[in-house]
C-alpha cells in the first residue's frame, strides 16, 4: 500500500498492511534538531519548513501529515484573522517575550481576553459582527492588512500541502476550528469561564449558538481554499477532566455533533483534537458520523477504551506522551509502540502517532523509533 | 453539617454570602467561619473523590471559599490567627510561564489550611530554595506543563539536595503532562496531575514532617 491508500483504508476502517504512523510535528521539534532555536524556526517559514522536510527525509518519512507544516489554514475575511489574533493574546512568543526561551515552544497565559459583557454583543452581533466591530481590541492591523496575512498564511499553507503531495503524503487537515466551549473557555479564562457556566448558563450557551454557525462556516469556507477535505476540531475544555457530563452535554457535545454533521455532509473528514482526559466521553463519539471522524488522543484519555469503545465507528489516533518522547529511552518509546500497534492497532482503525505535537525537546533517536516501530514491527495478525 | 458548609459544600455561592455577612455582623468568631467553609470544602473533596464532583466544581468551591474569605480576612488580622497545618513553597519551575494549574492548587491548599509562598510562574531553582531556607516549609510543589520544565524541576531537586536540605523537604510535582517516570527522573517524591489528590498527598507530607 501506498502511504495515501494506507491513510484511506484506516479511516474507513477497511484492512491496512501495517499500522501507519502520522506525528503531529510542527516547526519546533524539527528546528531544534536541525541547530536552529525554536524562535528562529518559527519566524523563518522557509527555513522551519525546510526543517520538518529535513527531519521527515532522515527517518524515511511517515504515512501522512496531520497539518501540513505550521502556516495557518484560513477564509480571506476580517473575522478570521481577528480570530487569530484574539487567540494569540494568550500566546506568548519565543524571540518575542523575554519571559519566553528562545528554544521553548510558544507558550500560554490564561488571562481574559474577552470580558462578561462580550457574551451580550457576540449574542446580538454573531461571531462576524463582533470581530469587525471590536477588531481594534484585537489587532492593530486594518481589515486590509489583516485579508493580505489571511491571503499569505493560507498561501503558504497550500505550499506546505502541495509539496508533502510531491512525496506522496496527504495532509488531512485543511482547516482548523475550535469548539465555542473551548472558543469561550480559553478567550475568558478557564476559572471566569467556569464560573461563567456556573452564574450565567443561558447567557453562555445563547453566546455559543451565535457563534456555532459561522464557525462551521468559517472551517468549510477554509477546507475549499486548501483543497483539503479535512478539518482539525479543537478540543480540550469540554471534556471530563474538567467537567461533569451535565455540562458536557449541554455545552459540549450538541456543538461538537452539529460541527461534525455539518463537515461530514460536505464530505469533510474531522480530526477530533482531544487534549486531556476525555475517556467519560468516549461512548459519545459513537453518535458522530461513523468513518467520518479521527479521534486524536494526547496520552490522558485511555486509548485502549477508546479502541473498545470506538471499533468499527471510527479510527484512533494517538497516543505516544510527551514525557516518553523527551525523557524516554529508545526501547521504551519502542516498547509502548508496539503495545500500542498490538492493541489499539488490532485489525484496522489505528494511527500511530505523538499525543498532541512532538514536544521541542524531544530525542530525535526516540522520534525515529517511533517512525521505525510502525513502519518495521508486523504482528502476528 | 452546619448550613454554610452545607451551602458551599453544594455551591450555592448567594447562600454562602448571605450566610457569611450574617455571621460577620453577629460578631461570631472569624476562625469559626472560616472552619465551617473549610468543612464545606472538605465535603467538596470527598464529592470529588467519589467523582459525584469534577474539576469544575473544585473551582467554583475555591471561588467561593475566597469570596467568604475576603470577607472574614479583615477580621482575622485584627484577631487570633489559626496556625496553618503546614507551609509549602510553590511555583511553576523555570522556562514555564503556565499558571492555571498551579493558581487552582494554590486555592485548594490555602482553603485546606496551608500557607503558601507562591512564587509564581518561570522560577529558577535558586529561588525556591531560597524561599526554603527562609521559611523552613517542609513541602517543595513544582508544577509544569512543558517537557522543558521536566529538566528545571531536577536542576531545583538538585538544588535543594545542594543546599542541604533534601532530607527536610518533600517534593510534590504537578501538571497535565507528569507521569511516573517524570517523577523518578526529577527525583521527586510525589507527582499528580489531579488537583485534589495534589492536596491529599500535601496532607499527608504535612502529617509527616510534624
Amino acid at each position: 500500500m501506498t502511504s495515501k491508500e494506507r491513510i484511506e483504508a484506516v479511516i474507513k476502517l477497511e484492512p491496512y498492511d501495517r499500522v501507519p504512523v502520522a506525528p503531529l510535528v510542527d516547526v519546533m521539534f524539527p528546528s531544534r534538531h536541525k541547530g536552529m532555536t525554536v524562535a528562529h524556526g518559527i519566524s523563518r517559514w522557509r527555513e522551519g519548513f525546510q526543517a520538518i522536510l529535513d527531519v521527515y527525509d532522515e527517518v524515511s518519512g511517515w504515512d501522512a501529515m496531520i497539518l501540513p507544516g505550521y502556516s495557518l489554514p484560513l477564509t480571506l475575511t476580517v473575522a478570521a484573522g481577528v480570530m487569530v489574533s484574539l487567540g494569540s493574546g494568550r500566546y506568548r512568543f519565543p524571540g518575542q517575550d523575554p519571559a519566553v526561551s528562545v528554544d521553548s515552544q510558544p507558550q500560554y497565559e490564561e488571562r481574559e481576553l474577552l470580558t462578561i459583557e462580550d457574551y451580550d454583543e457576540i449574542i446580538k452581533l454573531g461571531w462576524s459582527g463582533f470581530a469587525e466591530k471590536n477588531r481594534e481590541r484585537f489587532t492593530p492591523f486594518a481589515p486590509e492588512a489583516i485579508i493580505s496575512w489571511t491571503e499569505r498564511q493560507t498561501a503558504h499553507y497550500i505550499k506546505e500541502k502541495e509539496t508533502w503531495e510531491g512525496r506522496g503524503i496527504p495532509s488531512l487537515c485543511g482547516a482548523i476550528i475550535e469548539s465555542p466551549l473551548m472558543f469561550f473557555s480559553t478567550k475568558r479564562s478557564l476559572i471566569s469561564f467556569t464560573m461563567d457556566l456556573h452564574r450565567i448558563p443561558d447567557k453562555v450557551q445563547a453566546a455559543m449558538d451565535a457563534v456555532v454557525d459561522e464557525f462551521i462556516a468559517e472551517a468549510i469556507g477554509a477546507t475549499r481554499l486548501t483543497g483539503i477535505p479535512g478539518v482539525m476540531l479543537i478540543l480540550e475544555r469540554g471534556g471530563g477532566f474538567y467537567y461533569p457530563l451535565k455540562i458536557f452535554e449541554r455545552f459540549e457535545f450538541p456543538y461538537m455533533k452539529k460541527m461534525v454533521e455539518a463537515f461530514a455532509a460536505k464530505g469533510l473528514l474531522t480530526v477530533l483534537h482531544f487534549d486531556q482526559d476525555w475517556t467519560i466521553n468516549l461512548p459519545y463519539l459513537r453518535e458522530l458520523p461513523k468513518k467520518m471522524c479521527i479521534c486524536e488522543l494526547d496520552s490522558t484519555t485511555d486509548i485502549f477504551k477508546a479502541k473498545k469503545i470506538l471499533k468499527n465507528h471510527m479510527c484512533v489516533m494517538g497516543d505516544v506522551p510527551a514525557s516518553l518522547s523527551s525523557i524516554g529511552t529508545p526501547e521504551e518509546m519502542e516498547g509502548y509502540c508496539r503495545k500500542l500497534i498490538d492493541i489499539v492497532g488490532k485489525g484496522t482503525g489505528f494511527i500511530l502517532s505523538s499525543g498532541c505535537t512532538v514536544p521541542a525537546d524531544a530525542k530525535f533517536e526516540n522520534f525515529k523509533t517511533m517512525i521505525y516501530t510502525a513502519k518495521n514491527y508486523l504482528p502476528a495478525r | 453539617m452546619s448550613e454554610l458548609a452545607s451551602a458551599l459544600a453544594d455551591l450555592d455561592e448567594d447562600r454562602v454570602k448571605t450566610l457569611v455577612r450574617e455571621k460577620v455582623d453577629a460578631g461570631v468568631d472569624p476562625m469559626s467561619i472560616v472552619d465551617e467553609c473549610r468543612r464545606g470544602m472538605d465535603i467538596v473533596g470527598e464529592r470529588y473523590k467519589k467523582r459525584e464532583y469534577f474539576l469544575s466544581e473544585l473551582i467554583i468551591s475555591g471561588e467561593i471559599f475566597k469570596e467568604a474569605m475576603a470577607v472574614v480576612e479583615p477580621m482575622l488580622k485584627a484577631g487570633k490567627q489559626a496556625e496553618p497545618i503546614s507551609r509549602m513553597v510553590l511555583g511553576t519551575a523555570k522556562g514555564d510561564i503556565h499558571n492555571i494549574g498551579k493558581d487552582i492548587v494554590a486555592t485548594l491548599l490555602k482553603a485546606a489550611g496551608f500557607e503558601i509562598y507562591d512564587l509564581g510562574i518561570d522560577v529558577a531553582p535558586g529561588k525556591f530554595v531560597e524561599k526554603l531556607t527562609e521559611t523552613g516549609a517542609p513541602i517543595l510543589g513544582m508544577s509544569g506543563l512543558l517537557t522543558p520544565s521536566f529538566g528545571a524541576m531536577k536542576e531545583t531537586v538538585e538544588a535543594v539536595e545542594a543546599a542541604g536540605v533534601r532530607d527536610k523537604v518533600k517534593i510534590i510535582i504537578g501538571g497535565g503532562i507528569v507521569t511516573e517516570q517524570v517523577k523518578k527522573y526529577v527525583g521527586a517524591d510525589a507527582f499528580t496531575d489531579d488537583a485534589a489528590e495534589g492536596v491529599e498527598i500535601c496532607r499527608r507530607f504535612a502529617t509527616e514532617a510534624r
